[in-house]
């Protein structure tokens, strides 16, 4: 093989990997953007809701004993869908108790809309479920490991021999992750249900004259965008090991792509974590890996310099 | 119809309205006229239970609004278009149609409603697919009426649907509001700072100021009343 055939290669291979790690990325984004850009919550617990569906996921694995009635690879992906409905509980059960007191109708005449409030509680709940993390689950990498997981598909050769291969872990996690958003997607565009959220987002007050539950609004909403984040969590959790403070290192993809994607819009936050997973992936090409972060954010930057309202943001005055 | 008796509300403790009763019987125009700072709005948030009342009553058929969630109020047939129109700026012109009809009864007739809303507000048929946000202000007007009017409600509330418009579109809103009142035989009860207009067509009228109702009686006896002449009609 010459030079340029290794380096077209390598390229494809780097945009095949951004592809498939950009959709769990978008997934990811998704649940931050239901309650970021739609509810306008500041939540920095994101990252920690994503880690205790990593947890919730790998315990549905081991404590129900699903590999062994569903076989090792069907069974860690229902483990990982399993959890999504208990973090819908756990989502609901934050926003009921804490959430509400600095979010909705309640906070919408304070200076801020209450993000100084949410700020500090989201902090704080991020800080509990860390540490409370360590010290039951211990400080040691987990996965939730699938024969697929080191697996792969290979597509070619084409092109005099090129060839590039598809981890399968990861494909499957990547349709997942679409399949859901395209149902979320359906959901928030054409049903009364989504319809009332993004109403009750956009103009609190005037949702409750149309006799739409504003807090209960509120709390779906919330619910729905935890759930969404640890799916993607759960998903990722079959290729990458996870710990505690797994967190941290997601919620600021998480942000950066909701940026990216432009404020209020789902589909483009699904966009933002995409563009997020190819430049990670097509920066290894040139630059050592350690740098692969420094680079998302140099992209950002880039992004929110030149198109400030992001990829898909609209310029509507919020009333 | 509507029944409200020695209500005084306000915010935090600061009370805005003292000891203030209202009535609209059922197929009325009832208007509430009087200066910036009176308690207009103030009052209808009180009915829709956006703000507190601090004690007396507000009864809708009957039944005492108080005691039901401020969400649950649309769903007996009280539309609220508010102040300052407040769309959904981010939704098309239809969603906050159809948001209107998230009440059980816009929901039963919400084909045939969608039909004549679009007869009496043909601009709202044109912008259908726009988000509300983009829209003029008379354009946001008929959306909030619109909305209003999706829900089939029994009493519809209005909030001073002449502020911030042009004169020519303040008279063109006027004169749909009664087109549809005819239409519809829909109970109205209008809170206006354009007094003469405002009370031209009511059945009753109240002045209210500092809170309080200083005169009431039928539109046209307002209107002829000296008080109202000087302080309002500029006579």
């Amino acid at each position: 093989m010459t030079e340029t055939q290794i380096l077209i290669e390598s390229t494809l291979q780097a945009i095949a990997a951004g592809i498939l790690i950009g959709a769990i990325y978008g997934l990811m984004c998704v649940g931050l953007a239901m309650i970021f850009g739609i509810m306008r919550v500041i939540n920095f617990a994101q990252g920690d809701f994503m880690m205790i569906g990593m947890y919730a996921a790998f315990f549905a694995l081991t404590l129900l004993g699903l590999p062994s009635f569903l076989g090792p690879v069907v069974g860690p992906y229902v483990a990982v869908l399993l959890a999504a409905p208990l973090l819908y509980g756990f989502g609901w059960l934050i926003h009921r108790t804490l959430i509400r007191r600095v979010t909705g109708i309640e906070t919408a005449d304070l200076e801020g809309e209450g993000h100084y409030a949410q700020l500090i509680l989201t902090l704080g709940i991020a800080l509990i479920l860390q540490n409370g993390a360590m010290i039951l689950f211990g400080a040691e990498l987990i996965s939730i490991r699938t024969p697929l997981s080191s697996d792969a598909i290979f597509v070619g050769p084409f092109l005099d021999g090129l060839a590039v291969f598809l981890n399968k872990a990861r494909l499957v996690s990547a349709c997942i992750s679409v399949v859901i958003i395209v149902a979320l997607w359906w959901v928030i565009k054409s049903t009364t249900l989504g319809k009332s959220l993004r109403a009750a987002a956009d103009n609190p007050e005037a949702a409750i004259y149309m006799g739409i539950d504003v807090d209960r609004s509120h709390r779906t909403a919330f619910a729905l965008g935890t759930a969404i984040t640890a799916t993607a969590g759960g998903l990722l959790a079959t290729n990458y090991p996870f710990h505690p403070f797994v967190g941290l290192e997601y919620v600021i993809i998480m942000y950066a792509g909701v940026v990216l994607g432009g404020i209020g819009s789902v589909i483009g936050a699904f966009w933002g974590g995409m563009a997020i997973g190819l430049v990670q992936q097509l920066s290894t090409i040139i630059l050592p890996t350690q740098l692969q972060n420094a680079t998302i954010f140099v992209f950002f930057l880039l992004i929110v310099i030149l198109r400030p309202q992001g990829f898909f943001g609209r310029n509507v005055e919020r009333t | 119809m509507l029944e409200i008796r020695n209500l005084s509300a306000g915010y935090s403790e600061i009370a805005v309205l003292h000891d203030l009763s209202v009535g609209v019987e059922a197929g009325q125009f009832v208007s509430i006229v009087g200066p910036n700072g009176a308690g207009k709005s103030t009052l209808f948030k009180t009915i829709s239970g956006t703000v507190k009342p601090m004690g007396g009553e507000i009864l809708f058929e009957g039944e005492n609004l108080m005691k039901l969630a401020p969400a649950a109020r649309p769903h007996l047939g009280i539309a609220h278009v508010p102040e300052g129109r407040q769309v959904f700026s981010s939704l098309t012109v239809l969603e906050n149609l159809e948001m209107g009809a998230i009440t059980e009864a816009g929901k039963k007739n919400w084909a045939q409603t969608l039909e004549q809303i679009y007869s009496w507000l043909p601009v709202l048929e044109d912008r259908a697919g726009q988000f509300a946000g983009t829209l003029s202000g008379g354009e946001q007007q008929m959306v909030a009426i619109g909305r209003g009017l999706a829900s089939s409600p029994k009493l519809l509330m209005l909030d001073e649907p002449s502020m911030g418009l042009a004169p020519a579109i303040a008279d063109f809103v006027f004169d749909k509001l009664m087109e549809i009142r005819k239409d519809a035989g829909l109970t109205i009860l209008l809170v206006e700072q354009r007094v003469a207009e405002a009370l031209q067509v009511a059945d009753k009228g109240y002045v209210l100021e500092t809170g309080r109702v200083v005169l009431e009686g039928d539109g046209e006896t307002l209107k002829a009343d000296d008080r109202v002449r000087q302080a309002y009609l500029g006579m």
